[in-house]
């Protein structure tokens, strides 16, 4: 008994001990981060660490925020203009290939569910397999493309190529989720007199929010973190989104380390708010996208 | 008249299938317009000659291919590649399925600790990579501090100074975000088991270390098989850790930043082709070798 209760209370400890190693490996890096953002500059150089500054500062983000601020003794334009366009750019890329991404693959996936037509599961397979090629393949004749058709740097352009790059994941997803609705339901709706297409729209779709909410956030956050596309199809600040922007805070000579992850604190909100409160739907659109 | 209306319908059928590819119409031309096309005209003009700056576009055939294994930096970029795909994977793994076990236990609040688990790979790579880069900063970054309080070093590192020292840590931070797709590939496969076998492996006799071999693993080697092709291919991939923390240095260049380089700096556009179709079939013929070997291993025995 007394062995057992031994057993128990170190079974514990080293179960209580694991996850908070797991919880610094994952969040550290984060919370430093914010340290930092919230440290006046002259500590930061300092060589004494401290786990939460001895003064709490927000010059960092009054840089990118104010109208103008002190810079090692200089008074500097501020950013706000650069970072508050760039975030623009960020939000108005991402939420547009997310709306179009899902609209698209809601309707795309349940025709490969649902519909017998030519050509129907050869286009899925391929439409699958592209999810292999690494975008830098099909990147320059992207751009060729792109100039041909005056589509660099517009939003137009950077969103049309999030979703050819998000597209099969969320084709992915969504067949799994029609696949798990029994098909009953929609026999019913059938022989009620509904078309295919307002079944769809009003019987299954609403069954099948969850798969959607998982596909947008997906699509939402892979499109928010990109870097590569944009490096090469946004070069000027009318479509450059906070990606691309932030590391151009490094100048040649003098990194100001409290901007940069001040700025990166605020270009993860998006995310971290994300997943604090749909969590759920996230977890289960990747077990779902990643397996089967 | 009704009668004549039901003849004049086109027959269900049809009717489904010109529904059905109206649905998908969508899909065809995107992806065929921005990605298949695109790839076949890459592997087209790797053959040729294409380079903006130049006129006409001769065909060279296979001299592209010739030029690339005879690049230094070429080859100094593939060293790098694969030493970050072997350090990356076996990290992601390693850790990965251990978070993943480790939460498969844990009762209480386990949707929070999935929360804090999984935030790292739903951040911008940009953003981590500048993150890890304050981390690392020679004079003030927070590894030096931390190491030198232990005792462990005696006066800060200069830590890109190293050449594996740089790729190990460009392949921590690739690592820190990648993970948490691992784990939770293999937390569905372990969700997945059925718990009567671990009481009858139990009733054998079956110690810990035991069950999880002959119990857990070949469960969960199909989402091992998944968890290790895609590290595999994100590794190959690899750029934006690498070209935040160290731009262009020779030194921890990838493929895909060689390629970068070769098609919108030097503008040679075929060269960078025929290099990102060779990166893209190492990355298929490594995940492939995996899948195969794990799944004649694994065969249920």
């Amino acid at each position: 008994m007394y062995m057992k209760n031994f057993k128990t209370v170190i079974g514990k400890t080293s179960l209580i001990f694991a996850v908070s190693l797991l919880l610094f490996w994952s969040l550290g890096p984060i919370y430093w981060s914010f340290v930092t953002s919230i440290t006046p500059p002259n500590d930061l150089v300092s060589s004494e660490l401290h786990l939460w500054p001895e003064t709490v500062s927000f010059e960092h983000y009054g840089k990118l925020f104010g109208a103008t601020s002190i810079s090692q003794g200089n008074e500097v334009q501020s950013i706000w203009p650069q970072f508050s366009k760039a975030f623009a750019n960020s939000l108005v890329t991402s939420i547009g290939a997310t709306l179009l991404t899902v609209l698209i693959a809601a309707f795309g996936a349940y025709a490969f569910v649902r519909f017998t037509f030519p050509g129907r599961d050869i286009l899925f397979y391929v439409v699958v397999a592209t999810m292999a090629i690494p975008a830098y393949t099909v990147m320059i004749p992207l751009y060729r493309l792109m100039i041909s058709l005056s589509l660099i740097n517009t939003h137009t352009g950077v969103i049309f190529i999030y979703i050819s790059a998000f597209l099969p994941l969320a084709l992915w997803l969504m067949r799994s989720v029609y696949q798990a609705i029994p098909i009953s339901l929609e026999e019913a709706a059938y022989l009620d007199g509904a078309g295919k297409t307002y079944t769809l729209m009003r019987i299954v779709l609403p069954l099948a929010a969850p798969g959607l909410i998982a596909a947008a956030i997906l699509t939402f956050l892979n499109a928010w973190g990109q870097f590569m596309v944009p490096l090469v199809f946004s070069p000027t600040l009318a479509t450059k989104p906070l990606t691309v922007l932030i590391p151009e805070f490094v100048t040649r000579n003098y990194i100001d380390y409290g901007l940069m992850n001040a700025a990166g604190i605020v270009a993860i909100a998006p995310p971290i708010i994300l997943v604090v409160f749909l969590n759920k739907y996230l977890v289960s659109g990747l077990m779902a996208g990643s397996g089967k | 008249m009704n009668r004549i209306l039901n003849r004049l319908r086109p027959l269900p059928k049809l009717k489904e299938a010109i529904l059905g590819m109206g649905y998908v119409t969508p899909v065809f031309f995107i992806m065929g317009a921005l990605v298949v096309l695109p790839l076949i005209s890459t592997i087209w003009d790797s053959f040729y000659n294409v380079n903006p700056m130049r006129a006409g576009t001769p065909f060279v055939g296979f001299d592209n291919y010739a030029k690339l294994l005879s690049d230094p930096n070429v080859q100094k970029s593939w060293t790098n590649t694969f030493i970050y795909v072997a350090i990356t994977v076996i990290l992601e793994t390693v850790l990965g399925v251990g978070a993943a076990l480790l939460l498969n236990k844990v009762k209480f609040g386990r949707s929070w600790l999935l929360a804090a688990l999984i935030l790292p790979w739903c951040l911008p790579p940009v953003v981590n990579a500048v993150v890890w880069m304050w981390i690392y900063n020679p004079s003030y970054g927070v590894l030096n501090g931390v190491l030198l309080s232990l005792g462990l070093i005696e006066e800060n590192r200069v830590w890109f100074n190293d050449q594996f020292t740089a790729l190990f840590l460009i392949s921590i931070v690739h690592a820190w975000r990648m993970m948490p797709l691992t784990a939770i590939i293999i937390l569905a496969a372990l969700q997945a088991i059925p718990k009567d076998l671990y009481e009858a492996a139990k009733l054998d006799g079956a110690g810990p270390i035991k069950m999880f071999r002959k119990v857990t693993l070949p469960l969960i080697s199909g989402g091992l098989a998944i968890a290790l092709s895609q590290s595999t291919v994100f590794a190959f991939n690899l750029f934006d850790e690498a070209w935040i923390l160290n731009g262009a240095g020779l030194d921890t260049r990838t493929v895909m930043i060689q390629v970068y380089m070769s098609a919108f700096q030097n503008l040679k556009f075929s060269y960078g082709m025929a290099l990102s179709i060779l990166a893209m079939l190492a990355s298929l013929i490594v995940s492939a070798v995996y899948v195969l070997r794990i799944y004649r291993e694994t065969r249920f025995d």
